[in-house]
């Protein structure tokens, strides 16, 4: 990575400190990713992605900068990449899953946090991240208490536009959401300098459908037995798939699934336990669960969080052809994520049931951040759900350390050989 | 149990020899490289040690800039 010291300088990098996160990196992935067998070709591409990620999409920004262009960090599936693209700008999301962020994120906040909220704060204080250092603008969301109050810490930093999530679902939380999208819409043709047409609305969407498509694609063909993809690489797209170039992202997303599609034709059965992963997201380079419960007995098949279905799925519709139209089709599809944040939030429930049911699952752990009070609370209903119909769950609070990951293999040991 | 690596000056060297393992079907991994061969380029090709010489051949006919090939336990 010394190639690209120049270009860290110029972001106003703590170079010496990046040297140690990255010291880490080709380590940890290699034992994590690419000791597992019989993994597909095409993911060499994010094998590619994730060895050059503070190098090669840094540059990508740098020459979109050069050229007058905009970069925008968004830390949430909430925030409508439709709006940033059909502006010519770039979206990216930005890191918060390493334990190496937390010391800084605690020097300026509690450290009864959510990890991911202490990590992208540390991320930003401590200079070292490439994307945080090449954004014009954040954009945050009101979704918990937690990133509620820390945009105001990095808005002295750097610009945040915040916007309004609602906390419920009713007619006159709709209109609401709409106006947040139209103020954002705002914000972003001042930043940018470009108008936002329908014409590059539509085709914003498009562009964000069809990578959403190519995700769903790639989850359902783990619903084959077994899964002729791991949970780990299916998260690592998952995650990747918030910072890279989109057409690309996609276009590689397809080729991989192609290939996965001839692979089932002459896979064989395994005695591997099926495991649905629901509850809250895993930001890059968070692994941690993924890679304790794969080394096991088991398949991660899918994960119902932000770093998985939730980002993809329903698509955002085309039809219309005023800017009102377009703005409440964003607005209907983004209100329908069913986070935490909401409530009440039903809607989980029915999509947890039926992942089960259609991805024919051996059972479900549910991952909750440490501190993570939304999420922690809706256990209860989740747990019930699951229990009438007969659906093993196991609850796993964590954070990004190492410390439990002992405790957490013996529990989830324990738990494959119970279902 | 050993592994395989090249490592390139710059990426792009790594990115151009890959099509060209791709195109002659040569099974590879592209990989971040090790810390304890280089400090420098995001990545490096892992391969299968009995393909080396044909590996060698096409680096030389493509005259694509290695750093070199290196073994690693």
């Amino acid at each position: 990575m010394a190639d690209y010291r120049e270009m860290w300088e110029n972001l106003n990098m703590d170079l010496e400190k990046h040297d140690v996160l990255c010291e880490a990196l080709p380590e940890m992935f290699g034992e994590t990713f690419l000791n597992q067998e019989n993994r597909p070709d095409g993911m060499n591409y994010f094998n590619y992605v994730t060895a050059e990620i503070h190098g090669a999409r840094i540059m990508e920004l740098e020459k979109h900068r050069k050229e007058g262009g905009k970069v925008v960090g968004a830390f949430c599936v909430f925030v409508p990449d439709e709006i940033i693209l059909a502006a010519d700008a770039i979206s990216v999301g930005l890191c918060s899953g390493s334990q190496f962020w937390i010391e800084d994120g605690e020097k300026v906040l509690p450290r009864n946090l959510c990890p991911l909220i202490k990590a992208l704060t540390g991320a930003k204080v401590s200079s070292t991240c490439p994307y945080f250092q090449s954004c014009d603008i954040l954009v945050g969301e009101t979704t918990c208490d937690g990133k509620k109050k820390v945009w105001e810490i990095l808005n002295e930093y750097t610009p945040v536009h915040v916007m309004e999530l609602p906390q419920m679902k009713r007619e006159e939380n709709y209109e609401m959401w709409m106006n947040e999208i139209k103020l954002f819409m705002d914000k972003i043709e001042e930043l940018t300098g470009n108008k936002i047409t329908v014409e590059k609305l539509k085709e914003a969407i498009e562009l964000n459908n069809e990578k959403r498509r190519a995700l769903k694609r790639l989850y359902d063909l783990r619903k084959n037995k077994p899964s002729p993809i791991s949970g780990l690489d299916s998260l690592l797209i998952s995650q990747i798939a918030f910072s890279d170039e989109p057409r690309r992202f996609t276009e590689k997303v397809n080729e991989l699934c192609d290939e996965l599609e001839e692979k089932v034709k002459t896979n064989t059965s395994t005695n591997k336990k099926r495991i649905m992963v629901t509850g809250t997201p895993m930001a890059l380079p968070n692994w941690k669960l993924h890679s304790i419960v794969e080394e096991l007995n088991a398949e991660i098949v899918v994960e119902e969080t932000c770093t998985g279905t939730r980002y993809f799925e329903n698509e955002v519709s085309t039809n219309g052809d005023t800017m009102e139209e377009l703005i409440k089709n964003m607005a209907d599809r983004y209100l329908d994520i069913n986070c935490a944040c909401f409530t009440p939030n039903k809607g989980r429930v029915e999509d947890i049931l039926r992942y089960a049911e259609e991805y024919d699952v051996d059972g479900v752990i549910y991952y909750n951040l440490s501190f993570c009070h939304t999420y922690a609370v809706e256990y209860n209903n989740v747990e019930k759900s699951l229990r009438d119909n007969n659906i093993p769950v196991l609850m796993i609070e964590t954070d990004y350390s190492e410390e439990d990951s002992g405790q957490i293999k013996t529990r989830v040991e324990a738990f494959l050989e119970m279902i | 149990m050993e592994k395989n690596y090249i490592l390139f000056p710059a990426s792009s060297y790594g990115i151009k020899l890959e099509k060209l393992l791709k195109a002659k079907n040569i099974k590879y991994t592209i990989s971040p490289t090790p810390r304890s061969l280089s400090k420098s380029c995001g990545i490096s090709i892992m391969y299968n040690k009995t393909d080396e010489k044909t590996i060698k051949s096409i680096v030389d006919e493509n005259t694509i800039e290695i750093i070199g090939f290196y073994t690693i336990d």
